[in-house]
């Protein structure tokens, strides 16, 4: 195999590599204005400044070039000898790396001797030579079928994540903080703090879940578990007769999976909450359920709580409302007597969907002063729940809750983004 | 939320007007009630109130209709005195409590019998529990002999012909052969003696709270009087009951007796059907609702909810009827109130409130991160955080432990995962059939034992990343590793380790300094074939609590 110089190599043993003319040059005007040195290179100054820096020889401060180290490109003078002995027909020692740099080349086969071959051919790629040399002008391109559909995966969020993500987004926008807390949760969050009897049929275990392991875990604070205590059995202070039972610190320190959301507004009420404050949280939660179109034994909540002292009645219409225009851009909502135990007045809200029509949207109530008061909030607190899974399943059409959870990666796949 | 049935003309009839059904589902909203469905003449209502028993009933539906309109204040029921007597001696721990009330001169047509049957159903089930709070009966006076014993015997002793049975049985083959015994029977488990009631000439009655005899304690149409009676352990709950029964049978007309009942030598006379009492003020009701009710107005909406008012200094005196037990704060008439109001004719009012919105750090970084892994290519997808332990354990050819659930509704959803990587295998599992390569992505808590924490347990959220294809090399899941990494700013490395469900010599665990944060590999083809996968798998999984904690304190 032979080697001979490229167009470039020639170039340089001619005139010196360029790191070398801009080391010459910096020898005489060290500290020259960037602008200067590049007028003074040509074309060539990029690729001076590039090897320059990678030998460390030069510095740039503030747009001035200065030499530093003009002993580290001795390297250059291996080129420079490499490239004569080439030009004299010899193979030099660093041939390889001449070849690297492109200054040197197969001998017989420079790129415009490789262009040749294709002069008059019909071509299915275009590459380098045929590019560079233009080539292009002699050669005739094969059509593609155009009219063919490409195809290919793409990365993409799941449907019902990304409509959850979105709620998040518009509940910031209205001003709503994330709040958090455990999957596992003490029956005296999920119950015993949101005023619920522990003789109440709700907590049986048809309704919700208990652990074979872990079985109990630890009450908070104890002067907060004596207010709670006395608020069921007494009413505490809080102008009630209580529910006029006995209330066993046993039965609350019992672990379960959360029931409901509003497990974490009461934490959220303990834990000194702003006012005025708003609150939600979009949680899983597990109710044992019997499986079907409509229940899964593992769902999300969305629900969340305000507080204020000018809060009334009608102001808890008023963000009803405001969330059926949001969430389901409906005017014209109704609103129905409800029941929860943690709430009075409690009222369901139904809002007139553009195409489903009347729609079951929520729940809200104000969470009652037995519930409120023990764990020290003395203001008016509303609490609210949104069945945006219901409005999830009509946007991604889909008529089973089950979906929401899709395990069908072809469905995924055609899911649109938008 | 219990549902009743009732019949539309039944419940026009004891409105006293008629309602088309149009009409009806407005109306019902008084008594906390949804029209739900409406097939020919029965309608289905769901009462939204678990706590107003009261309500459960279209005798109960009818009288809060009924007060809305006619601003009736509070309905008195007459309890007239009778010679009725009850003694009661019983050795049974169960149910030793027992009220009851005399209800003369009734007309049982079909639909006032099916209320009958669906009021005493609804509240021995749903607020009694199942009958563990409370059992009933019903008896034709015309049948039994006064005075009555509520008393117990041996269940071998005690010899009837139970309701729907031709042949007498005794206690024990109650519960083993009837279904109501079959039923409710594991409430005299453990019992020595079954507390049954007995008449003056010694038949036995009933076996409380199995079932009554179908000779003495059946109530037909031709009935006219009738004796009920519910036995329990809470006074309260059983006034409750008995008022709520006793007026079901004035408001079709009867007229009600009281009874004596002995213990010992203790007598109370029942059913206590005395109004309660309860004060609120005018400018608390106002404040919670946010109205400017005058006094004259308050009073008003008052009736219409059946209270007696009347201001007595700066407070109101509400006067209540004696089977609403759900009365324990101002709260409970504010709420009865503003239905009288109705809730749709009050003005919503948006509260304008500084707050400032924001989403928790972890739900951002998460979000960057699903982000990161889209861009990767990989397609997000959502499981469920309960599994079973042959998916998270068994198929993954590894040994651990997991939070589990009591008596779950099916053993595929009895445990909370430790891990996200069985349920990308079983997605891949259920995708075969779906063009190759598959990848895929999942962030989610997964839910681990922590004896330091006050809950013993702490969710750990975690993402996980698989490959699958025909073929598949270890370069594409390290490289995918590296690109999540390197984008959210978290400097890692790699050590040879080993793991059971991967490859030997070809996994690795993830740390971040010196943390164990996660493990890289290709999937054991042992793995694959418990799946019933047939490409080669490579995945990774980290745990994201240790990231999160690095990205909080940048």
């Amino acid at each position: 195999m032979t080697y001979i110089l490229t167009q470039e190599g020639k170039n340089y043993l001619k005139h010196g590599l360029p790191e070398k003319r801009l080391v010459e040059l910096l020898k005489d005007r060290n500290g020259i204005q960037m602008n200067d040195a590049a007028s003074a290179l040509g074309k060539e100054f990029s690729i001076a400044l590039q090897w320059c820096k990678k030998y460390k020889c030069i510095d740039v401060v503030n747009g001035k070039l200065i030499l530093t180290n003009h002993e580290n490109i001795k390297d250059v003078e291996d080129l420079q000898a490499g490239m004569e002995l080439l030009s004299k027909g010899k193979e030099p020692i660093n041939i390889l790396i001449l070849l690297s740099r492109k200054l040197a080349e197969k001998a017989g086969e420079s790129i415009i001797e490789r262009a040749e071959k294709f002069v008059g051919k019909e071509i299915t790629n275009l590459n380098l030579e045929i590019i560079k040399t233009g080539t292009w002008k002699k050669v005739k391109i094969k059509p593609y079928n155009v009219e063919a559909v490409g195809k290919r995966q793409i990365g993409k969020r799941h449907p019902y994540n990304k409509f959850l993500q979105e709620t998040r987004q518009k509940l910031v926008e209205m001003g709503f903080q994330e709040m958090t807390g455990p999957t596992i949760e003490l029956e005296f969050w999920n119950f015993d703090a949101l005023f619920q009897p522990q003789n109440h049929p709700s907590r049986g275990w048809t309704q919700t879940y208990s652990l074979v392991r872990p079985k109990d875990g630890l009450l908070p604070d104890k002067a907060l578990v004596e207010r709670v205590k006395a608020a069921h059995e007494n009413g505490w202070r809080t102008g009630s007769t209580g529910w006029g039972y006995k209330w066993d610190p046993a039965k609350a320190t019992k672990l379960m999976p959360r029931a409901h959301g509003t497990a974490m507004s009461a934490r959220m009420l303990a834990n000194k909450p702003k006012i005025p404050g708003k609150y939600f949280a979009i949680s899983r939660c597990y109710r044992p359920d019997v499986i079907d179109a409509t229940h899964g034994v593992e769902f999300n909540q969305t629900e969340g709580i305000v507080l204020d002292e000018s809060l009334t009645l009608r102001s808890l219409l008023g963000i009803l409302k405001e969330f059926a225009l949001e969430f389901a851009g409906a005017e014209k909502v109704k609103f129905l007597p409800d029941y929860y135990p943690f709430t009075e007045p409690s009222v369901q809200m139904s809002a007139k969907h553009p195409k489903l029509g009347w729609v079951e949207l929520g729940g809200a109530g104000i969470f009652r002063e037995e519930l409120t008061q023990p764990l020290g909030v003395n203001v008016p607190v509303i609490a609210w729940g949104l069945g945006i899974d219901r409005l999830a399943m009509f946007k991604l059409g889909i008529g089973d809750i089950r979906y929401l959870f899709s395990q069908n990666l072809d469905w995924l796949r055609k899911q649109v983004v938008v | 939320m219990p549902k009743i049935d009732v019949s539309h003309k039944d419940l026009c009839g004891l409105i006293g007007r008629k309602l088309s059904t149009e009409q009806l589902a407005d109306e019902v909203l008084y008594a906390k009630g949804e029209l739900d469905e409406v097939n020919g003449d029965t309608l289905k209502i769901d009462i939204k109130d678990t706590n107003r028993p009261d309500l459960w009933s279209a005798e109960g539906v009818a009288r809060e209709i009924r007060a809305r309109s006619k601003k009736s204040g509070l309905q008195v029921y007459e309890v007239r005195k009778s010679s009725y007597v009850v003694n009661v001696d019983t050795k049974s721990a169960s149910q030793p409590m027992t009220v009851s009330v005399v209800a003369k001169n009734i007309h049982i047509d079909d639909a006032f019998m099916s209320q009958i049957i669906q009021l005493q159903e609804k509240l021995s089930v749903t607020f009694g529990r199942n009958r563990k709070d409370i059992s009933m009966g019903i008896y034709d006076i015309d049948k039994i002999t006064f005075p009555l014993t509520y008393t117990s015997l041996h269940p071998e002793k005690i010899r009837l012909v139970p309701l729907d049975f031709k042949r007498e049985i005794n206690g024990n083959e109650i519960l083993e052969l009837h279904p109501k015994g079959k039923e409710f029977g594991h409430l005299l488990k453990g019992h020595e003696q079954y507390p049954i009631w007995v008449d003056a000439n010694k038949n036995i009655l009933s076996m409380p709270p199995i079932i009554n005899s179908d000779s003495h304690g059946k109530v037909v149409k031709s009935t006219k009087n009738v004796f009920i009676e519910c036995t329990g352990y809470d006074m309260k709950i059983l006034n409750t009951a008995i008022c709520i029964l006793a007026a079901q049978m004035a408001d079709r007309g009867a007229n009600l007796y009281s009874v004596k009942v002995n213990y010992g030598k203790k007598s109370i006379l029942t059913p206590d059907m005395s109004p309660k009492k309860f004060y609120t003020t005018v400018s608390y009701v106002n404040k919670v609702i946010g109205t400017g009710l005058t006094d004259k107005k308050f009073i008003e909406l008052a009736e219409k909810s059946l209270y007696d008012a009347k201001i007595v200094g700066r407070k109101v005196e509400i006067l209540y009827p004696a089977y609403r037990q759900d009365i324990m704060h101002e709260r409970d008439i504010v709420e009865d109130i503003a239905i009288s109001l109705g809730f749709n004719s009050l003005e919503p009012l948006n509260p304008k409130l500084i707050t400032k919105g924001g989403l928790l750090r972890d739900q951002i970084y998460a979000d960057r991160i699903a982000e990161v892994m889209t861009g990767c290519g990989f397609q997000e997808i959502l499981s469920y955080t309960l599994t079973n332990t042959s998916n998270l354990f068994e198929k993954m050819n590894i040994a651990g432990k997991a939070i589990e659930i009591e008596k779950p509704q099916s053993s595929n959803w009895s445990v909370f995962r430790t891990s996200l990587l069985p349920g990308l295998m079983e997605f891949l599992a259920k995708n075969k059939h779906v063009e190759y390569p598959q990848s895929v992505f999942e962030i989610g808590d997964t839910i681990v034992e922590d004896q330091s924490v006050q809950t013993r347990s702490k969710d750990v959220p975690k993402m996980t990343a698989v490959i699958s294809a025909a073929v598949v090399n270890y370069d594409q899941i390290s490289s995918t590793l590296d690109a999540l990494l390197r984008n959210i700013g978290i400097e890692y490395t790699l050590k040879k380790s080993s793991h059971p469900s991967f490859i030997e010599g070809r996994t690795a665990e993830i740390l971040v300094g010196k943390t164990h944060t996660g493990f890289i590999g290709e999937i054991h083809p042992a793995v694959l074939n418990g799946w019933d996968l047939e490409n080669p798998v490579v995945a990774f999984e980290i745990d994201l609590e240790e990231i999160f904690n690095l990205l909080r304190k940048r």
